[in-house]
């Protein structure tokens, strides 16, 4: 009896979610192999939460892309109801303060679903890639950083600010992270950072010796072009 | 002892009645038994075929027959022959149709012996007689009988064709007699089976301890009770004290796939070569041995004292149960330094596929509630065989119990159970007890209500497929805190809470049983009384016993009680009509609703899921409202969605038509007419930024008063004069104002001015008709004063 597709998709698993927000850059310096290697790392991050059992049950995705406006998309779906041809032409400049304002807003309407039906969540996840440095509203970048930080803070959210190429503005990406220094990533290496993310949602569920959720940075390959 | 009791089988051979016989009584070679099948048949031979009701001989006795009769063993050489014989003797009965032999496994799929399941399923329907010498089955149909509207007995059969039944007593001690013997072999199945059947039995029927005539038991120790008798097997220390943190081993290597590795038991010692890899996870790898053996080797992190301990004390005990990975031998590398341990090998999947609905019906499409309640009664069976061990599993979580297709669990994951005071040391927060939330799993012993607690959670989540006991609308998704919180959502009784979750989890447990909903009311809900003191393993065992006996007995009456899914309430009595809904066709899906005015049942006309199929669905969102409650075709909340929307920069909500450009009223721009900078037009007043609003209300300090020689005149009056064409005024007299104040009503004057400057800052260059009015009533304050003073 599926009247609503959605709902039922929410209220019929109870595994609790790890909602991941991705919210990437697509302006205009980010055209060429960096657009094609990202998009490619996206699939490569839903093929493999579709074939580990725990993040299968568990993710749930939505992605924002900013360049001169941000734009929802994909709205947050388990890996079953998610959009697996995403295109996207870069142009434009790069208002990540409207960008980061979006997905917070989508967590925050996803979050209330979640609430409504009792579905249980751990803690989201908020991954953001720039290539550049934020050229938008000045006031709604100053919100968006505040709005990160102070849900940093109340251990609402677990952002994960990402550096593409030398380009990236790392002073900005940091405003976002007081803990967790932003991580750079060289020579486009999506691939190994989509992998260790896949294996992140999955440990979130794993048995652990207590305290903090296991997130560790130093299992990417890639942490030496930090 | 009472004298055993003989019962004319004849009885149960009428139409509302059954007679069922056992292998052993076809294999019986003893002497003063002899002849009594015959007997048996001459006795209710005619009334059998006059009322057509057979004698059951079940699927199961068949093929155990035929097993029987195909073994060679020259000490068993009768009853061997015996087995062959009444393969004849049933077909032969069976013709004449006084026997019948259709009924056993292939029609249900029952974990326990099929006379146990027909005698739980038909307790209350047909009167039952069992001819079986077995003691264990003799106490499941005397225990049953207690509890049943119909005459339920169990007996061996007498060489003249009557069953003789022994008294509780006689069968409580044979029962005993028979747990010390398989205690004394070591037969962990059967130990785990029968000392709750027998801790019920003694419960039941007030039975009394026999003495315990083995070689070393004191007479003290075995009346104590079946608690005490279940410890033969030797336990571990209960109250050894936590051993403080666990350290690292530095070894020389980790084996791999193709290495040697050595193998020490109490049975042995030996190598064995590494070649199947099974799997590798989080602590190391696992290899298959012999086919039905597991090595787990450790990484090198995971190499520890403490884990070394636990699988030495567990080894050096010789521990074997099935459905049970207990370490059976300690593993080092070449150097002699411990890697790992050998163990049986778990078949099946782990729990969570019964975690989640869409695997669950995938991994076992045909399981029945009965089925889910029998893999709980497996599971609690291994988890209280461990505790009479004093062994705490630590770590149960859906990960580490292994379910097969027969429901046989297996718990897996040794090396992590708390046992001798080495703590596990990892958990899973949905299965953490509110004590021991919070802090590292290895700082300290876990305590038996902690390990309750997560037996608890795993009987529910497996009971209802996966929904955590906790779950409720309106939370913010903090496992911790909602287990902390300890408010039980679903309901029981007069105890109500609107906060269940949604989807038909709330039918799920609308079908169980009114008791073990009180069991799991009481532990999980912070004002149960045994919130602090969850039920045992036992205890769970007994609730999950009744569940499975009332599944099957007429005090079901609602057949949806047995599916895994239902999709509506439980039915309210056994009177309430059930019938199949119109629309769906889907069984059972309707039931009476009791109207207390009319005094008789209303059925609607199709089932809920129907009725809001066949509502009118939101154009935008799906949601099915009722008639009347859509506008534009949409329901409220996608109205408003559309109607609604985020402005872009404070991210307040706004209705669309007060958004300009993206923006809400406040957030709108504007250019301030003297620096051309664009602001927010609320900071805007008179068409000015606050900065230039600022600078021209500042008096020009290069433009002193003829008269006084202080700055006399704001930027903006300035501004007016240039703009008339006019010369700019030179004094204070000039712009009808007084030099610097001298006196206080000067001062007053002044500060008044300066005062209503913002709103009438053009005033002075109004008109010159109202200036002798200003100048008869100078100010509102020096009126006010004169008023003050007079």
């Amino acid at each position: 009896m599926a009247f609503d597709i959605r709902a039922d998709d929410l209220v019929e698993n109870p595994t609790p979610r790890v909602p991941v927000s991705l919210c990437i850059d697509t302006s205009g310096s980010m055209a060429g192999d960096k657009i094609r290697e990202l998009i490619e790392g996206i699939g490569l991050f839903y093929a493999a939460i579709d074939e580990d059992d725990d993040a299968h049950d568990s993710a749930e995705v939505c992605v924002v892309a900013f360049n001169s406006g941000a734009d929802l998309v994909q709205d947050f779906a388990s890996i079953e109801g998610l959009r697996r041809d995403v295109s996207i032409s870069p142009s434009g400049l790069t208002h990540m303060g409207e960008g980061v304002n979006l997905a917070l807003d989508t967590l925050e309407k996803r979050k209330s679903q979640y609430s409504d039906t009792g579905v249980l969540y751990y803690q989201p996840w908020l991954v953001l890639m720039t290539d550049g440095q934020p050229n938008g509203d000045r006031a709604a970048l100053e919100r968006a950083i505040e709005r990160v930080t102070s849900m940093v803070d109340s251990k609402k959210l677990t952002v994960f600010p990402i550096g593409i190429g030398s380009d990236a503005d790392l002073d900005v990406l940091g405003r976002f992270s007081p803990g967790r220094p932003p991580l750079r990533l060289q020579g486009l290496n999506f691939k190994e950072f989509f992998e260790w993310l896949s294996k992140s949602v999955s440990k979130v569920s794993q048995s652990m010796p207590g305290g903090e959720p296991p997130i560790d940075f130093g299992s990417i390959r890639g942490i030496e072009d930090l | 002892m009472r004298a055993p009791k003989r019962v004319n089988p004849l009885d149960f051979v009428s139409p509302g009645g059954r007679l069922l016989i056992d292998t052993s009584v076809f294999m019986d070679d003893r002497p003063e038994r002899r002849g009594g099948l015959k007997a048996l048949l001459e006795r209710c031979g005619q009334q059998i075929r006059l009322n057509d009701n057979p004698i059951v001989i079940p699927t199961d006795v068949i093929e155990e027959l035929t097993r029987q009769s195909r073994k060679v063993d020259p000490d068993r050489e009768e009853a061997i022959r015996r087995a062959g014989v009444a393969l004849g003797f049933i077909e032969d009965a069976a013709a004449l149709k006084l026997m019948r032999t259709d009924i056993g496994h292939d029609a249900t799929h029952y974990a326990d012996s099929v006379f146990e399941a027909i005698f739980t399923r038909y307790a209350n329907q047909y009167d039952m007689c069992l001819i079986i010498n077995d003691i264990t089955p003799l106490l499941h149909v005397r225990l049953l009988s207690a509890s049943s509207s119909k005459q339920l007995v169990a007996g061996s059969l007498t060489s003249d064709g009557l069953v003789e039944v022994e008294s509780d007593q006689t069968l409580y001690e044979r029962g005993v007699r028979k747990l010390r013997r398989k205690q004394d072999e070591g037969d962990a199945r059967e130990v785990a089976a029968l000392s709750p059947l027998l801790a019920d039995f003694k419960g039941q029927f007030g039975t009394a301890e026999p003495v315990d005539r083995r070689p070393g038991a004191t007479a003290a120790r075995a009346s104590i009770g079946v608690a005490t008798v279940r410890r033969r097997v030797e336990p571990f220390d209960g109250n050894a004290p936590f051993r403080g943190a666990d350290t690292p081993i530095e070894v020389a290597s980790i084996p791999g796939p193709g290495d040697k590795v050595h193998l020490e038991s109490p049975a042995g010692r030996g190598w064995v070569v590494l070649d199947e890899l099974l799997g590798e996870g989080g602590e190391g790898a696992a290899y298959a041995v012999d086919g039905d053996r597991v090595i787990k080797i450790f990484d090198r992190d995971h190499v520890t004292r403490h884990r070394q301990a636990k699988v030495e004390h567990f080894t050096s005990r010789s521990l074997h149960s099935e459905g049970i990975c207990f370490p059976e031998a300690v593993v080092t590398n070449e150097a002699g330094e411990f890697v790992g341990y050998m163990m049986p090998r778990a078949r099946g999947n782990e729990f969570r596929v019964i975690m989640n609905p869409r695997r669950f019906l995938k991994a076992f499409p045909g399981w029945t509630k009965a089925d889910l309640v029998d893999v709980c009664i497996s599971f609690l069976e291994k988890v209280s065989y461990l505790h009479s061990l004093n062994v705490i599993v630590g770590d149960i979580n859906p990960k580490n119990v292994v379910v097969d297709e027969a429901k046989n669990v297996w718990m897996i994951d040794a090396d992590s159970w708390q046992v001798e005071g080495y703590p596990c040391p990892v958990g899973t927060p949905m299965f953490t007890a509110a004590s021991a939330l919070g802090r590292p799993y290895a700082e300290s012993l876990r305590t038996m209500e902690e390990e309750l607690f997560a037996v608890a959670t795993m009987l529910f989540m497996v009971l209802i497929t996966g929904q955590f006991p906790y779950a409720r609308s309106g939370s913010d998704g903090d496992i911790a805190r909602l287990v902390k919180d300890g408010n039980f959502a679903f309901q029981v009784g007069e105890r109500s809470n609107r906060d269940q979750p949604e989807g038909n989890w709330k039918y799920m447990w609308s079908h169980m049983p009114r008791d073990l909903k009180e069991m799991f009311w009481h532990t999980f809900h912070r004002d149960g009384n045994r919130y602090t003191s969850p039920p045992t393993a036992d205890e769970w065992l007994r609730a999950f016993r009744r569940y499975r006996w009332w599944l099957g007995s007429d005090k079901n009456f609602d057949p949806m009680s047995n599916d895994v899914y239902p999709f509506r309430f439980k039915a309210f009595k056994p009177d309430t009509p059930i019938l199949d809904c119109p629309q769906c066709r889907r069984a059972h899906a309707l039931v009476g609703e009791w109207s207390e005015a009319t005094q008789e049942h209303s059925i609607p006309d199709m089932c809920f899921d129907c009725r809001q199929q066949n509502r009118p669905k939101c154009s935008d969102c799906g949601t099915p409202r009722p008639p009347g409650a859509l506008k534009n075709g949409r329901c409220r909340e996608c109205n408003r969605k559309r109607d609604f929307g985020t402005c872009e920069r404070c991210g307040k909500e706004t209705p669309r038509r007060y958004l300009v450009d993206g923006r809400c009223s406040k957030c709108q721009t504007g250019t301030c007419k003297s620096c051309n900078k664009s602001v927010l037009k609320s900071d805007l007043s008179y068409g000015r930024c606050s900065a230039c609003e600022k600078r021209a209300k500042a008096l020009d300090p290069s433009r002193l008063c003829t008269d006084c020689r202080q700055p006399f005149i704001d930027f903006d009056h300035i501004e007016w004069f240039k703009s008339k064409g006019l010369e700019v005024a030179k004094s204070h007299a000039a712009i009808k104002k007084t030099c610097p104040p001298t006196t206080a009503r000067a001062r007053a004057t002044t500060s008044s001015r300066t005062h209503r400057a913002p709103r009438t800052s053009p005033s002075p260059s109004k008109p010159t008709a109202s200036k002798p009015t200003l100048q008869q009533q100078p100010s509102l304050w020096g009126r006010l004063q004169k008023w003050w003073n007079s």
